[in-house]
């Protein structure tokens, strides 16, 4: 693909309206991995390690890892994009 | 004077224009992670209205975003309400609708065993990759690509047979990054990056009982009820 078609999508008149859409779903972006890895950590501590079957939720553990590390290397400019954002505006 | 102001409201535009880019990139990647969310899906209890809602809700919200991407592509609905297109979504539906019907066929035809890993192939490799690809070359970003691929695929095949843990781990890698680089202009990345791995490992799915092998266990259980 081009590297003009690659280019996001942009009108001056309406930015304010589509940046205030974004930051209405920011807290939804990045709260509920946090929340679901939290949870999946939680049930191989709970059903998993206090229950004696660590080994049948290990996956859990992993996976739960996975989602908020792979979620925090993106969160982080993500949310230092906002900053940046808000200062130019 | 005038000059310096005209000179001072380029120089704002630029900067504006610069860091909406440069959001608007951060948007589409922290969209991609949010969706290894999706998992809560196994999460959910095992009981009969929950699972009536298992079966009915993921459809109907892809056919509501299908239904925004038709009514924008007629014109119904500008572009501007809709942040972070890319150009050549202008005249074609969004990645974003591709990768929810992706999901959307990983968790009502596949198991579990062979959607979480393809769902988080494309919320955590696919963004990965991306980012690697800007900073580095293309051969090193699909080489680091196809090495997180087969870890998604290993952490729920880790009880299976060795063999097995190896083969399908490397054909789900294998079919992830083909699904990733082959970009079409009709068929987003998006979309082939899950299905792709997903049909080449549900190959093996089906002929597993045949030469002789058990399915690995489920890898995320569904919570008590109640709690």
């Amino acid at each position: 693909m081009k590297k003009k078609e690659m280019e996001y999508v942009k009108n001056q008149n309406s930015n304010t309206k589509l940046i205030r859409t974004e930051i209405l779903f920011a807290p939804l972006l990045l709260i509920l991995p946090f929340l679901i890895g939290i949870f999946l950590i939680n049930d191989w501590y709970v059903r998993g390690l206090l229950e004696g079957n660590s080994a049948d939720f290990f996956g859990e553990l992993i996976i739960g890892i996975v989602i908020i590390f792979g979620n925090i290397i993106f969160d982080i400019p993500f949310i230092r994009s906002l900053k940046n954002l808000s200062k130019t505006k | 004077m005038i000059k310096k102001n005209i000179i001072k409201n380029i120089n704002y535009t630029k900067n504006k224009i610069k860091s909406l880019d440069f959001d608007a990139h951060w948007y589409r990647r922290v969209f991609h992670t949010f969706g290894a969310a999706l998992v809560l899906y196994y999460m959910l209890p095992d009981i009969d209205w929950i699972n009536t809602l298992k079966i009915y809700a993921p459809p109907i919200l892809v056919v509501f975003a299908l239904s925004l991407e038709i009514l924008r592509l007629n014109g119904h609905l500008s572009s501007n309400h809709f942040f972070g297109l890319r150009m050549y979504e202008q005249k074609r539906l969004g990645s974003y609708v591709f990768f929810a019907v992706g999901i959307l066929i990983l968790l009502m035809f596949f198991p579990q065993q062979i959607a979480i890993p393809c769902i988080l192939c494309a919320c955590l490799g696919d963004p990965i990759i991306g980012e690697l690809r800007n900073r580095s070359n293309k051969r090193y970003a699909n080489s680091i690509g196809f090495i997180i691929c087969m870890f998604f695929f290993m952490i729920v095949w880790h009880k299976s047979n060795i063999y097995l843990l190896f083969l399908i781990s490397i054909i789900g890698g294998f079919g992830a990054i083909i699904g990733e680089t082959k970009k079409f202009w009709w068929l987003d990345d998006d979309f082939m990056i899950q299905i792709l791995p997903a049909i080449l490992i549900g190959i093996i799915w089906i002929l597993m009982p045949y030469i002789g092998l058990s399915y690995p266990d489920i890898i995320i259980h569904p919570f008590r009820w109640p709690w």
